[in-house]
């Protein structure tokens, strides 16, 4: 390897590295730092007064909860939608294979926004506008068609041939399902329930319309602090969705690899 | 199997929900200041504003350049780090560790960071290049968006390079193998190999990327300019507007961008299609 090859591979791994790191390190100082304004490259004082005011206001914190259902709900939902659907897209062959995967991937890249404005008349009809059920369903739009693409993913490389053997061992469907695809399946489905916590914890335009109010998810909290200019705050808020964020890839080791179009 | 088609269709019918409802809104059948019958007045008001147009052309315009730029650093990334030494794996881990930030937590940083009173102001005062928050360039709520470019390439960034590495991995290694025996050096192996595949194979993920870029509503809340204002923006601005009757514009822009995804959708499909093809 030449030396300008190393020097480019060194600097670029500089550039990789500090772009990674700053939004945590960033976040970090903002939610502890006293005393920072402008020019000051660093904070004059350290203190721990944005997280007192935020454990105290208790806004947060109970905005974090009604995330951490909202993402639990949407996990399962995305695992128990997201599964069959990619099982049977991954039997489908020739342009039911394409329109099938293209539907699957309709609601993940429809504008949410836009999104929002068409449904929220369904929704306020169906008496869900303004209701957590109602912000649930909301999330779960785009977080299954995630879920399904993935479950495609999976079933693509999995091996059917287990099922027909289950089966000519006499297991019926049901016994196929419990006893040999789902313990086969855990570490997919662990993976698939992650990723729509993901989709539903970092939501933002489907909460603010169909929630409409009433419901104040983490994302809606920190989304109002900024656009109020309370950096400190909004940065320990920000700081709180990054946690479950580096959990969950932590946990998975990137099992989403395994989609060609997820990205959160 | 038709079943697969049918479950895809029920994941994809809240989407044509919205777009059905978009329309009916659009042409007056429904929604706010609906009159029952319908009519295209509407839609030919809106399509006709100025700042619609120019609304969609910063949207597209700011969402293609970020997807460049993530795709150009997703390449070199993928070109340089492919090997298996420690440099290589940890440069592998970081370029994909900020995947999972949401879009808020990096418009947020980006903020803090890119506006006039930021962290980059302060390393220029610091550094004696500036002298007054005034005289830093405007970043953040800039016209041209580059705030915003710079954010959502920074965001998609991690998505495009996984693919990447995994692109060279799968599919270049022993292409690459057969061109330096046929006795290509290593520049003509990057530039007749590696190169084609890379960009081939990260087709369909760009164009998901730029689709996410255009439809995403807080980075573009919350860096954008307000003139244009980005399409998401102005949709909800219009869904949001105290006038009754402007409120219903808004259906006419979340038409338009629900048809504009259904578009990216078909590219994408048609290219991994493309894709799949190359692989035999």
């Amino acid at each position: 390897m030449s030396a300008g090859l190393r020097a480019v591979r060194l600097g670029t791994f500089v550039v990789v590295a500090v772009s990674a790191m700053a939004p945590f390190t960033l976040l970090a100082l903002w939610s502890v730092g006293g005393d920072w304004f402008y020019p000051a490259l660093l904070p004059r004082s350290f203190t721990g007064r944005w997280w007192g005011d935020l454990l105290q206001d208790g806004r947060l914190l109970s905005a974090a909860a009604t995330s951490l259902m909202l993402g639990a709900g949407t996990g399962i939902l995305t695992c128990a939608a997201g599964l069959p659907v990619g099982q049977a897209l991954s039997q489908a062959s020739g342009w039911r294979r394409h329109a099938g995967a293209a539907m699957a991937f309709l609601p993940v890249a429809a504008p949410p926004i836009a999104l929002a404005a068409g449904v929220q008349y369904s929704f306020l009809r169906l008496g869900l506008g303004g209701t957590l059920t109602g912000v649930l369903l909301a999330h779960a739009i785009p977080a299954i068609g995630y879920g399904s693409l993935f479950f495609l993913g999976v079933f693509e490389v999995f091996d059917r041939r287990v099922e027909d053997e289950a089966r000519s061992l006499g297991a019926s469907p049901r016994q196929v399902l419990v006893r040999v695809l789902l313990p086969l399946l855990r570490r997919p489905l662990a993976d698939a329930f992650l990723l729509g916590f993901l989709v539903s914890w970092s939501q933002v335009p489907l909460t603010l319309l169909i929630g409409g109010g009433p419901v104040r998810t983490l994302p809606i909290e920190v989304f109002s602090l900024v656009r109020a200019g309370q950096d400190p705050a909004a940065a320990t808020g920000a700081l709180i969705m990054l946690i479950p964020a580096l959990a969950a890839l932590a946990a998975t080791r990137l099992g989403a690899a395994r989609t060609e179009v997820v990205a959160l | 199997m038709r079943r697969g088609v049918w479950l895809a269709g029920l994941v994809a019918s809240p989407v044509i929900v919205g777009l059905v409802y978009s329309f009916a809104g659009a042409t007056g059948i429904a929604g706010f200041g609906a009159h029952g019958s319908y009519t295209l007045d509407r839609i030919r008001r809106v399509l006709s504003e100025q700042a619609v147009w120019e609304s969609l052309w910063w949207t597209v315009r700011t969402s293609a350049l970020a997807t460049v730029l993530a795709g150009c650093a997703a390449v070199l990334a993928a070109a340089l780090f492919r090997g298996t030494k420690t440099l290589d794996r940890a440069a592998t881990t970081l370029a994909v560790l900020p995947l999972p930030i949401p879009h808020l937590v990096a418009a947020a940083t980006a903020a803090l960071v890119l506006g006039q009173s930021g962290l980059l102001a302060r390393v220029a005062v610091t550094a004696g290049w500036i002298s007054a928050p005034a005289q830093m360039p405007p970043l953040v709520y800039d016209r041209p968006g580059i705030g915003l470019i710079l954010a959502l390439g920074w965001k998609e960034f991690p998505f495009l390079a996984l693919v990447a590495f995994s692109v060279v991995a799968t599919r270049g290694a022993a292409l690459e193998e057969t061109a330096r025996t046929l006795g290509a050096g290593p520049w003509q192996t990057f530039w007749r190999v590696t190169w084609p595949v890379l960009w081939r194979g990260l087709g369909p993920a760009a164009v998901a990327v730029f689709a996410f870029a255009a439809g995403s509503y807080e980075t573009a809340a919350l860096l954008g300019p307000s003139d244009p204002l980005p399409l998401p923006a102005l949709t909800y601005e219009r869904y949001t507007d105290a006038d009754l009757a402007r409120r219903g514009d808004a259906f006419v822009l979340s038409l338009l961008g629900l048809l504009l995804a259904t578009g990216v959708v078909a590219l994408h499909e048609w290219l991994r299609h493309r894709v799949r093809r190359l692989d035999g």
